[in-house]
């Protein structure tokens, strides 16, 4: 049978969705509707190569405008502002109106913003788009001093880029620790101490009480009443799911939409994948929101299969990484639920890796280490964790003892 | 087919089953792959960015890059898997004597 299937959100999950329903459904029409005027591209290099111009916006495209010509997906640029789920109606902002059958929503995250004076609403930055990036990478380039406000993935990974551009770098975390609680002290440490060897400041613990602008110069006034002076600031304060459309509406959300392994909604023939989704883990029995390329991806792929019918759990273990400066930082699974923590290698050179166990079994580590030193270690972390295989905490901790050994048993 | 372009990296039990070394030569680097059914060369870097596969698993007949996960096949150099696209130069690799020669030119 032929279906109106419509993608609302043009990224990743959207874009690996409408390619998966095609495989398996030749027939039906597949519609994604995106508010930014450009394809699905890749945000990964937002923050890091494309500010470094070692990548242009010509490589970030997953896929060219002839691959979805071929494959019969139509992309629209409309930006959606009302739907009606009863009479499977999605409303444009010039009040267009779309049909469907079945709904993939894909609307990715947001930023959380600054509470600021009105004045100041534009001169604060954020990055989560393209044009976004552009605006920085332009305006930073005559600027000499930059603040970041947050000390999370993507305002270390703009710090650690803006160092390497010759800019004098302030970092100011309101936290303890960079990157949050879920990421081991000791990693959070190792990566401090890159930024510092490359002349970034980082200032943790503090709180902005004020911004004000004077002849083009800021001043942030610290909750101990120190007083930073720049001339230019990001915000990296944290995301928050892309949901304010669904609000007034029955579609179960908490903390995203609420989603089964099967990436169905609460609605009938209503799906979400990607960062927008809070969805069931079965192995982890619980449900977890991700941001993370990886799983946009495969979660993209598992809801088109799911939308053609081709019923399919999602069981992929989560996995996200990080780079900064010649860091590279991973996670995998679920590191706030064990009964013990395994330390492997005390080198960044060699890698760093910290399992978290419960009942002898791992479900999630955390590495970072030069380059690629920790990724074979974390991906056949993966393969056990999914294995639920009992470990041998020896070779987990001995840097000199292969951990494949443990899958091969 | 001249003599000299087959650069020798080594015997054969230098590398473990399902398992990779890196090779390096004048100014390139390379990774020599043992899988359960001979023996295989590509470019040692990874064509997304430039990371060594030598750190990378080999899972039968594909390197996963240690970075970001991308997947290449290592007989024909196919990208598998995003975030890498572009494939990966192969070799021509012979085995003699228990020694393993790859053909780089
Ligand atoms: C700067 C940056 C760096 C990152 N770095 C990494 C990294 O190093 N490693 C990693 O694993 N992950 C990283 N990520 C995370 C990863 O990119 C995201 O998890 C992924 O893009 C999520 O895909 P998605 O399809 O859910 O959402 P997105 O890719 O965000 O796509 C959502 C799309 O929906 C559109 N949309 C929203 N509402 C509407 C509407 N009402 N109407 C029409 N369109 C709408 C949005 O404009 C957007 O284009 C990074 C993200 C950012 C922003
Ligand atoms: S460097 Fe190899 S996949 Fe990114």
């Amino acid at each position: 049978m032929k279906n109106n299937i419509i993608i609302l959100g043009g990224g990743q999950a959207g874009i690996y969705a409408a390619r998966e329903i095609r495989q398996n459904d030749s027939k039906s029409n597949i519609k994604i509707l995106g508010e930014e005027n450009l394809l699905p591209y890749e945000r990964p290099p937002l923050s890091k190569d494309f500010l470094l111009d070692k990548k242009n916006e010509e490589d970030l495209y997953f896929y060219s405008s002839d691959v979805l010509k071929n494959e019969n997906i139509e992309f629209e640029n409309v930006s959606i502002s009302k739907v009606d789920f009863e009479n499977k109606k999605l409303f444009a902002k010039n009040d267009d109106v779309y049909f469907y059958d079945s709904l993939l929503i894909s609307t990715g995250s947001e930023n959380k913003k600054l509470s600021l004076d009105n004045n100041l609403k534009n001169d604060v930055y954020y990055l989560r788009n393209l044009e976004e990036a552009k605006k920085i990478k332009e305006t930073v380039s005559n600027k000499n001093k930059i603040t970041i406000i947050g000390g999370g993935f993507i305002g270390l990974e703009i710090a650690s880029s803006l160092s390497q551009l010759q800019k004098k770098v302030i970092v100011i975390e309101i936290g303890n620790q960079l990157m949050g609680r879920i990421i081991p002290k000791q990693i959070a440490d190792l990566v401090q101490n890159t930024h510092l060897e490359h002349g970034n400041e980082i200032i943790l613990n503090k709180q902005i009480e004020k911004i004000t602008k004077k002849n083009g110069i800021y001043e942030i006034l610290l909750n101990d009443n120190s007083l930073i002076e720049t001339d230019f600031i990001i915000a990296g304060i944290g995301s928050t799911p892309a949901v304010k459309l669904f609000e007034n509406t029955n579609l179960k959300l908490d903390n995203g939409i609420v989603t089964n392994q099967f990436c169905e909604t609460s609605i009938k023939d209503v799906y979400a994948a990607g960062d927008v989704s809070n969805f069931y883990h079965p192995l982890y029995q619980r449900n977890m929101r991700l941001e993370s390329y990886q799983h946009a991806q495969n979660h993209g792929i598992c809801a088109g299969k799911n939308i053609a019918g081709v019923k399919t759990e999602y069981t992929s273990i989560p996995w996200m990484w990080s780079d900064q400066f010649n860091l590279n930082l991973q996670l995998t699974g679920i590191c706030d639920d064990y009964d013990e923590i395994i330390e492997r290698g005390n080198d960044i050179n060699n890698g760093v890796i910290y399992f978290f166990l419960k009942n002898n079994k791992i479900r999630g580590a955390c590495g970072v280490g030069i380059m690629g030193k920790v990724g074979r270690d974390i991906r056949i972390t993966s393969k056990l964790t999914e294995k639920d295989t009992i470990v041998d905490k020896q070779i987990l901790s001995d840097q000199n003892l292969k951990l494949n050994k443990l899958i091969q048993k | 087919m001249s003599e000299e372009n087959w650069i020798e990296v080594g015997s054969t039990d230098s590398i473990e089953e399902e398992d990779l070394i890196r090779f390096d030569h004048q100014d390139k680097t390379f990774c020599v792959y043992r899988l359960t059914d001979g023996f295989y060369a590509t470019d040692g870097i990874c064509t997304h960015e430039a990371v060594h596969l030598e750190d990378g698993l080999v899972m039968d007949d594909e390197i996963e890059c240690p970075m970001h996960q991308g997947i290449f096949n290592i007989k024909s150099g196919e990208a598998l898997s995003p975030p890498a696209c572009e494939d990966l130069k192969t070799y021509p690799v012979k085995v003699d004597n228990d020694k393993i020669f790859i053909k780089i030119s």
